[in-house]
């Protein structure tokens, strides 16, 4: 058994489509909806837990893909959004456990998200907004 | 033996030109020796990425029709300086929107200011420009609001009163019990955590100290296009004390820059919230040192070790404008992750991007290699050391009412 915590991003053209339906009839998983904002006609976050044999839940995840769902896969509660990034490495002064790192060779900032403690120091720390958490992610994917 | 700016340029043009970044250059006068080098290497490339405040763009949005004298303007809600001519705009790149709530819900965000507008028209992107006037025989229009796009204005110049200092403060917190926002991030108490601001060893003017070739008229990588440095920036200090080497201990040499944006790129001008502080931009420069002598080649081959910066306390000691560095650092132990204040260790940050600067420095390489870049010979030097350009403290001279209250007769 696997579980995978996923942010689903629906368009204005999926909302009106029972998608977690399809997903729990056709895949066999079980969805855990921890947080859902899905306003009809224009777009939809859904933050969920899906849990199921490992084939399952990766066969649930394609499904999601091909229908135009997309998908975000936050480390714990901190999405580090690396497009955003400028490797300046602000946010490493604020991580305490070193779950955000430099690399002493090339220079970048990484991430190991197993060491994240959520604490969230690092999210106003970045300059850039490259970090955020759940919350903030699905708030400001809203506008 | 010296080479001319000329007989560099004539290598750039027929592509023949060996040209090596900072970093680069530090290994190779390690190996062949400073004589060798600098027989061997005709330009070392620098690069710096970090935020820096004194930064705008000059913008001219072409006449409307029937005309106005713009008084007061907005771009995406951000105001922009109208005190020159007509259709002239000067967006400063810390400057927020009238109703942003600052830090009246302390620490405030920042999240949109001139920085992020200056990045969003870069990037191709349609502004919202307002503006209202009182009107006059020949500029009779008062009111505008309407769509704009770099494409379509006449100029869009950045212009930058202070950028790439010359080695800058390492910030902590010393003193307060709560975490203080600054324009140096978020320091935390108890000297938990030292935020540094420089490219070092690839920085421009570090690897250039007593600005022998970089000047007024130097053409530089600006913003991911081509800009010059047009003269001396604000607060330039060259009497900042300096090592054996030449190098300043502290911020010292700043320049002011000039560039065409409708050519940049947005990936090196990024908008930047500093949270509790205010907002700013990230800008990404790079000098090219072209290698006149052995004299040259040295200074080029500076490294993080070489190059001590100043631990300041940001919570008494830089507001207040009173007491000492707390302690002297080399770029190389704040690199480390590490350093080591008052017998504590604390661990670095950087605001500055060393793989941008790398990838600026590399760029600007890249440029040079191909021929598409020539160096320039400045047309006057920058102010150095005896100059008598320094920077002073304001000197007050109290008066009994006070402007303020007398302009708002109070």
């Amino acid at each position: 058994m696997v579980k995978k915590s996923v942010l689903l991003h629906f368009g204005a053209s999926l909302v009106d489509k029972p998608i977690i339906t399809g997903l729990i009839r056709d895949y066999d998983v079980s969805v855990n909806i921890l947080h859902a904002r899905v306003t009809p006609e224009e777009a939809g976050t859904m933050f969920v837990h899906i849990e199921g044999v490992k084939d399952k839940v990766s066969k649930a995840l394609d499904y999601l893909n091909q229908i135009g769902v997309r998908l975000v896969f936050p480390r714990k509660n901190l999405i580090w959004q690396e497009a955003k990034c400028t490797h300046c490495g602000s946010c490493v002064g604020q991580c305490f456990p070193d779950a955000l790192l430099i690399d002493n060779k090339t220079g970048l900032v990484h991430f190991k998200h197993e060491l994240c403690v959520a604490c969230g120091l690092c999210i106003p720390a970045c300059p850039f907004g490259a970090l955020e958490s759940v919350d903030q992610h699905v708030a400001t994917s809203q506008k | 033996m010296t080479k001319t700016y000329e007989e560099i340029n004539q290598k750039i043009r027929k592509g023949k030109a060996v040209v090596v970044t900072a970093e680069e250059i530090i290994d190779i006068v390690k190996e062949k020796g400073a004589k060798r080098a600098a027989q061997e290497v005709d330009v070392v490339t620098t690069g710096t990425f970090g935020p820096m405040c004194s930064s705008g763009a000059l913008l001219n949005t072409g006449h409307t029709k029937p005309k106005m004298n713009y008084k007061k303007a907005w771009l995406n809600g951000v105001s922009a300086y109208c005190g020159i001519a007509a259709v002239d705009l000067y967006l400063g790149a810390t400057a927020i929107p009238d109703d942003d709530p600052a830090n009246k819900v302390h620490p405030g965000r920042f999240s949109y200011g001139g920085g992020h507008v200056i990045e969003d028209l870069v990037a191709g992107k349609d502004i919202l420009f307002e503006a209202t006037s009182y009107g006059t025989d020949c500029y009779p229009r008062r009111e505008i609001s309407t769509l704009i796009n770099i494409k379509d204005l006449n100029s869009a110049t950045l212009l930058n009163p202070r950028n790439a200092y010359q080695n800058y403060n390492v910030a902590i917190n010393a003193n307060s019990k709560k975490p203080i926002y600054t324009y140096m991030g978020i320091l935390r108490p108890n000297m938990n955590n030292a935020n540094y601001c420089s490219a070092g060893q690839l920085s421009p003017l570090l690897n250039d100290p007593h600005y022998r070739t970089i000047g007024i008229g130097t053409r530089i990588f600006l913003g991911g296009g081509v800009g010059y440095v047009v003269y001396y920036g604000t607060q330039h200090d060259p009497e900042v004390k300096r090592t054996d080497n030449g190098v300043p201990t502290g911020g010292a040499g700043t320049i002011a820059l000039m560039g065409d944006m409708k050519k940049m790129n947005p990936a090196f001008l990024r908008g930047a919230s500093m949270t509790g502080y205010g907002a700013s931009i990230a800008v990404g420069i790079g000098i090219p040192i072209p290698i006149l002598d052995e004299e040259m080649v040295r200074a080029t081959a500076i490294s993080d070790a070489d190059i001590l910066a100043p631990v300041v306390d940001y919570s008494e000691d830089y507001p207040e404008f009173k007491g000492k560095p707390l302690a002297q650092v080399s770029y190389a132990q704040l690199r480390s992750g590490k350093i080591s204040v008052k017998g504590k260790e604390i661990r670095t940050a950087a605001l500055s991007s060393l793989p941008k600067a790398r990838e600026i420095a590399q760029k600007l390489k890249k440029w040079i290699q191909q021929g598409k870049f020539l160096i320039t010979r400045p047309v006057e030097t920058l102010p150095d050391v005896g100059s008598g350009v320094t920077m002073n403290p304001l000197k007050e001279r109290p008066v009994k009412k006070p402007a303020l209250k007398r302009h708002f007769r109070l």
